[in-house]
């Protein structure tokens, strides 16, 4: 059902049509690359080519001569000037973890193939690359550090000198006794997997515009970031630069999914150019720069063992993930981050007594790791759920059987996870019934059998998860990291009574100009169309975290809603003097202010605007002038979504080739907002998935050289490979958020690479192949069987 | 990602861009539809002196049945061969083939003859061209030649044209009385480079008695590979099982794939002989 824009009916939950539809499709959208500042110079960064090597010396004078070139910069040039990016967790809070610099511009040696080791600034990119091509870095290679295995060895060359030894950070935790488990239980399985090292690659590259007026003395930065705030500080922090001097615009973004959640070495030297030659420059990288060096994510050697009784219920679960982080760390969250998040993420929806889990990073000569949708979920969900298969298949029982056996029921929410964390409510059992039966699993059961007597491979995978959105600021503080939680919003009425919402969160595809102003209009008893919401702008918005983490309905509404209420008591506070109906008796609704027991509209809620704003000689004296509020909002310790994925595959058993036939979503992120947004964050959360189960590889060679650098090497799922997800979802509101939010950027990326390795194992279960690693290429699945059949 | 620089020109007439490669030597290079050589272009993995814009030349865009023979013209857009009613009824491969070229937006730019002369092993029109033993026509300011498109690929990006010289028609023979066909390709995504792709045609008589044969494999090998050993064993046979898989283990014996990361040369070996089989299987069953 769909609600009028202009509607003024319970707006949170209304199919409402989104925003910024006409905006987007009509191309008229504004990127960092739309924007052309007068005089503005263009740069583009030389790149090494090896993976790890030292640098001996660097002659740009060809460089500097060439036409149009304003200046050239190396490492040496700027030593001292901006400061390296180094993470550093609280030491009490993350003892094991060793920080390292990684340097603007590459100092002594690069560390990985695409690190940055000059700059140009020229006229525009073609005089810029040009150039680029001209400056002689001469390189003393080093034996480079090419995998984890490599990495571990004793003697292995070290990526960086200072740690002694290749390790970013291990960590360690045992919960429940876990070799008491494995001893009683009836039956051990285990796993060894590997994960294909990729990507977020958003459709828009990584850039950014900076100009600096020396007259106000300002720094301005337009960037295609998720967190304009996070990256105003730490520009501030590298470049020594005021803070209160620096503007961060982040303009429409096409996409982030974690990439631009960071400041990167490329950001730091705009904005000290634009400084130091009083010019608009502009970085715009290209794809080939994305993907070699932005962020890769998720190359983890996991081995793990789950116990069960007979009955398949979990008695233990250990597991060991081993990630390898490349070079670097990302900045400012630690790239030992999602090794800890999968390992930690291993018991899932499920009953767990005994738990135990080693994480371990390792720094390598490639692209730095970093949080890409779902993080570290992705693989723990793999993992674990690669383990409750093969406990059915060992036990006699059915795949979705088994987990409906271990799953956190309904009733016993609250309910307290091996991990401390508190579920607040779900559906778990819930989701994977509904998921079935969207499916017709028993039809679709009687129809692999008879395609297996024709010789055709059909399988059914499960994948179900439980995700802890919108992580608050002590759950930052307990892993020592220094990250908020928190989030921003003012909320502000103009004299005909409309809203203009201004919050730290970042919308870069998530609608949040839809759904953000769905709360407010409810919040302020408006029409939609009378609230406009403002984001990425750090001269504009209340210092926010930007969006990340499946957090900003939870924290942006959250924000807004208590902002709203703030704004909504003093409104109804002086209506009450106007009307002489006790405040607790009126309520915002329609536009109006209305009586609450009976609904009579007393007075429209843009007369009151006018008069406190503008009459303002008639505001009661102990009244403050002004119609707006401020909040702040920390989120509750924990909310949890859960969904349950099921894919439908064929596999050709002669090519290896893995068709999707079909794919399922039960979702739940709690209390909806608009089912359409929701709709489409769980399709394109799914394509991604999907990218990571069949797709997505950046491949180096021993030598650590780059082999996938373009999009005929990576490769992605693209509209034709990805099916129409059947979508169904349940709504279990979160009894701690405002209007029952959960969140839920993140879940659809999460489950598809365990729902799709199973559907694989359970259509090659008549060879009995062993699915042990993703992505599932043709050629790997093909040698699972071949495997196999050598073997039989 | 922005080219080095180079001089652009665009002729109006063959004879203008005859004249104007003569002029440019071995530095000028022919632009058609793009679709390859602006990418390496811009990824600055081929620079040129000079680029030499086919595009307004449209009396190299035609598709023309000339009794036995079906001539495109050098500059036909993909997408106009894919739709062709009249190479539909003289030699519908090349519209299967032609589907198979990248995606839409591609196939409305590149053009058969930019696909031939890049000489990309595993693209559709230098396989297709191969097992049809179409006739390559070549000209340069002073002369004219027909090449065999068997002998016009070389090395992988490799053929027989010369600096000098335009691709201007390709002659494809029509498909003969009881000729049918078959076309596998095995790729990671629809619209990529295969990773191996069989094509094949064979003259069938009205038992199902097999009279010609010609197989021709993309994308493991590094040219398109006519194996013309396959003929001998599939002629006289009405196609069954024991055949089909001698056909296709003579096919995968023929190359000499080389690997990347979407196949190993071993696996396209592989391939080479499962999609043998389907394509030999395709074609009788047509």
């Amino acid at each position: 059902m769909e609600a009028s824009q202009g509607g003024t009916g319970k707006m949170v939950g209304a199919q409402v049509r989104r925003v910024e539809d006409p905006r987007v499709l009509l191309g008229k959208s504004q990127y960092v690359d739309d924007l052309d500042l007068p005089n503005s110079l263009a740069l583009a960064f030389v790149r090494s080519p090896y993976a790890h090597a030292r640098i001996v010396s660097i002659d740009a004078a060809a460089a500097q001569n060439q036409p149009g070139v304003r200046l050239v910069l190396t490492g040496a040039d700027i030593a001292g000037a901006i400061k390296p990016l180094r993470v550093e967790y609280e030491p009490a809070k993350a003892p094991t973890h060793k920080p390292c610099d990684w340097p603007v511009l590459a100092q002594d040696k690069v560390r990985f193939v695409g690190e940055a080791a000059a700059v140009v600034v020229a006229a525009d990119r073609y005089a810029a690359e040009d150039a680029a091509g001209l400056i002689d870095v001469e390189y003393e290679p080093l034996e480079p550090v090419s995998d984890v295995e490599q990495a571990l060895a004793a003697d292995a060359p070290l990526v960086h000198e200072e740690w002694g030894d290749n390790v970013m950070q291990t960590l360690q935790a045992e919960i429940g006794d876990v070799a008491k488990a494995f001893q009683e239980a009836d039956c051990v399985v285990s796993e060894r997997l590997t994960t294909g090292r990729h990507m977020a690659l958003p459709m828009e590259t990584r850039g950014c515009v900076a100009s600096f007026e020396p007259a106000t003395d300002t720094l301005t930065v337009w960037s295609s970031t998720q967190v304009p705030h996070v990256l105003r500080s730490h520009i501030a922090l590298v470049l020594d630069f005021p803070e209160h001097h620096i503007r961060v615009v982040a303009p429409d973004v096409g996409g982030g999914f974690g990439q631009k959640g960071h400041l990167f070495p490329e950001e730091a030297v705009s904005a000290y150019l634009a400084h130091r030659l009083g010019r608009a420059v502009k970085w715009i990288e290209d794809r080939r720069e994305n993907l070699s060096a932005s962020l890769h994510a998720k190359q983890q050697a996991v081995q793990a063992e789950l116990a069960v009784r007979q009955d398949g219920t979990i008695l233990g679960i250990r597991g060991r993930f081993v990630g390898d982080v490349g070079a670097y760390s990302e900045y400012p969250w630690g790239s030992a981050f999602e090794a800890g998040h999968a390992a930690s993420s291993l018991p899932g929806p499920y009953k767990t007594p005994a738990f135990s889990f080693e994480a371990v990073s390792v720094a390598t000569n490639k692209t730095t790791i970093g949080v890409y949708r779902g993080v570290g979920l992705p693989i723990g969900v793999l993992t674990m759920e690669r383990l409750m298969d093969l406990a059915a298949h060992k036990l006699g029982l059915d795949p979705a059987e088994i987990r409906l056996r271990n799953m956190i029921r309904k009733e016993e929410h609250p309910y307290t996870t091996i991990i401390g964390a508190e579920v607040e409510s779900g559906s778990h059992r819930e989701s994977l019934q509904k998921a079935l039966d969207i499916l017709g699993y028993q039809e679709c059961r009687a129809e692999q059998q008879r395609a297996r007597a024709q010789g055709r491979y059909l399988g059914i995978g499960i994948g179900c998860y439980l995700e802890g959105t919108a992580p608050s600021s002590a759950a930052f503080a307990s892993m020592g990291l220094n990250l908020g939680g928190y989030e921003s919003a003012t909320v502000r009425m103009d004299v005909a009574g409309k809203v203009t919402v201004l919050v730290g969160t970042h919308s870069h595809g998530q609608s949040h100009e839809t759904t953000l102003a769905q709360v407010a209009a409810d919040e302020l008893g408006v029409p939609l169309a009378d609230v406009k919401i403002i984001e990425g702008d750090t001269n504009a918005v209340p210092y926010g975290m930007g969006t990340w983490g499946s957090r900003s309905a939870v924290t942006g509404g959250g924000a807004i809603s208590r902002a709203s209420e703030k704004l909504r008591n003093k409104m109804l506070r002086i209506a009450s003097r106007m009307t002489e109906v006790p405040d607790d008796d009126l309520e915002l609704a329609e536009g109006m202010i209305r009586r609450r027991a009976d609904t009579t509209p007393l007075m429209p809620i843009k007369e009151l605007a006018h008069r406190v704003l503008v009459q303002a000689g008639s505001l009661p004296r102990d009244e403050e002038p002004g119609l707006d509020a401020t909040a702040h909002y920390e989120p509750p310790p924990s909310t949890h979504a859960n969904a349950t994925h099921i894919a439908l595959v064929e596999v050709d058993s002669d090519t290896g080739q893995v068709t999707l036939l079909r794919y399922i979503v039960v979702e739940d992120c709690g209390t909806i907002i608009n089912p359409t947004v929701v709709d489409g964050q769980i399709q394109g959360g799914v394509a991604q998935g999907i990218g990571t189960a069949l797709y997505e590889h950046a491949l180096y060679d021993e030598n650590g050289q780059f082999l996938t650098g373009t999009l005929m090497d990576y490769l992605i799922p693209t509209a034709i490979d990805v099916p129409q997800v059947e979508i169904g979802h349940i709504e279990s509101p979160s009894p701690h958020t405002p209007h029952g939010i959960k969140g839920v950027g993140e879940g659809g990326a999460i489950a598809p690479p365990a729902a799709i390795a199973n559907a694989v194992a359970d259509a090659l279960a008549p060879f009995e192949v062993r699915v042990d690693a993703i992505p599932l290429t043709p050629e790997r699945v093909l040698g699972w069987i071949e495997q196999r059949q050598a073997a039989a | 990602m922005k080219p080095a620089p180079f001089k652009y020109a665009r002729p109006g007439s063959v004879d203008e861009a005859l004249a104007l490669l003569q002029a440019g030597g071995d530095e000028a290079k022919v632009l058609a539809g793009g679709q390859s050589f602006v990418p390496l272009l811009n990824l600055r993995m081929a620079s040129v002196e000079s680029i030499v814009d086919l595009n307004r030349l449209d009396d190299l865009a035609y598709i023309r049945r000339d009794n036995d023979t079906l001539c495109i013209g050098a500059m036909t857009r993909h997408r106009q061969i894919e739709v062709s009613d009249e190479v539909q009824a003289a030699q519908p491969l090349l519209c299967r083939a032609a589907a198979e070229v990248g995606h839409l937006a591609i196939r409305n730019r590149g053009t058969i003859g930019g696909s031939l002369v890049h000489a990309d092993p595993a693209a559709e029109w230098p396989l297709v061209a191969a097992a049809l033993d179409a006739q390559l026509v070549l000209r340069s300011q002073d002369n004219s030649r027909t090449v065999a498109a068997r002998e016009f690929f070389l090395a992988p990006l490799m053929t027989a044209i010369e600096p000098a010289e335009i691709l201007c028609e390709v002659r494809f023979p029509v498909a003969p009385a009881g000729a049918v066909w078959g076309f596998q390709e095995l790729c990671r995504r629809p619209g990529d480079f295969a990773i191996v792709a069989i094509a094949c045609q064979l003259t069938l008589d009205d038992s199902g008695t097999c009279s010609t044969a010609s197989l021709a494999v993309g994308g493991a090998h590094s040219t398109p590979l006519h194996v013309a050993d396959v003929e001998p064993i599939v002629v006289g046979s009405q196609g069954d099982a024991a055949v089909l898989t001698a056909a296709a283990e003579k096919a995968a014996a023929a190359v000499d794939p080389s690997g990347d990361v979407h196949g190993s040369a071993d696996y396209r070996r592989r391939m080479v002989k499962v999609l043998a089989q389907r394509a030999l299987k395709e074609a009788w069953s047509a």
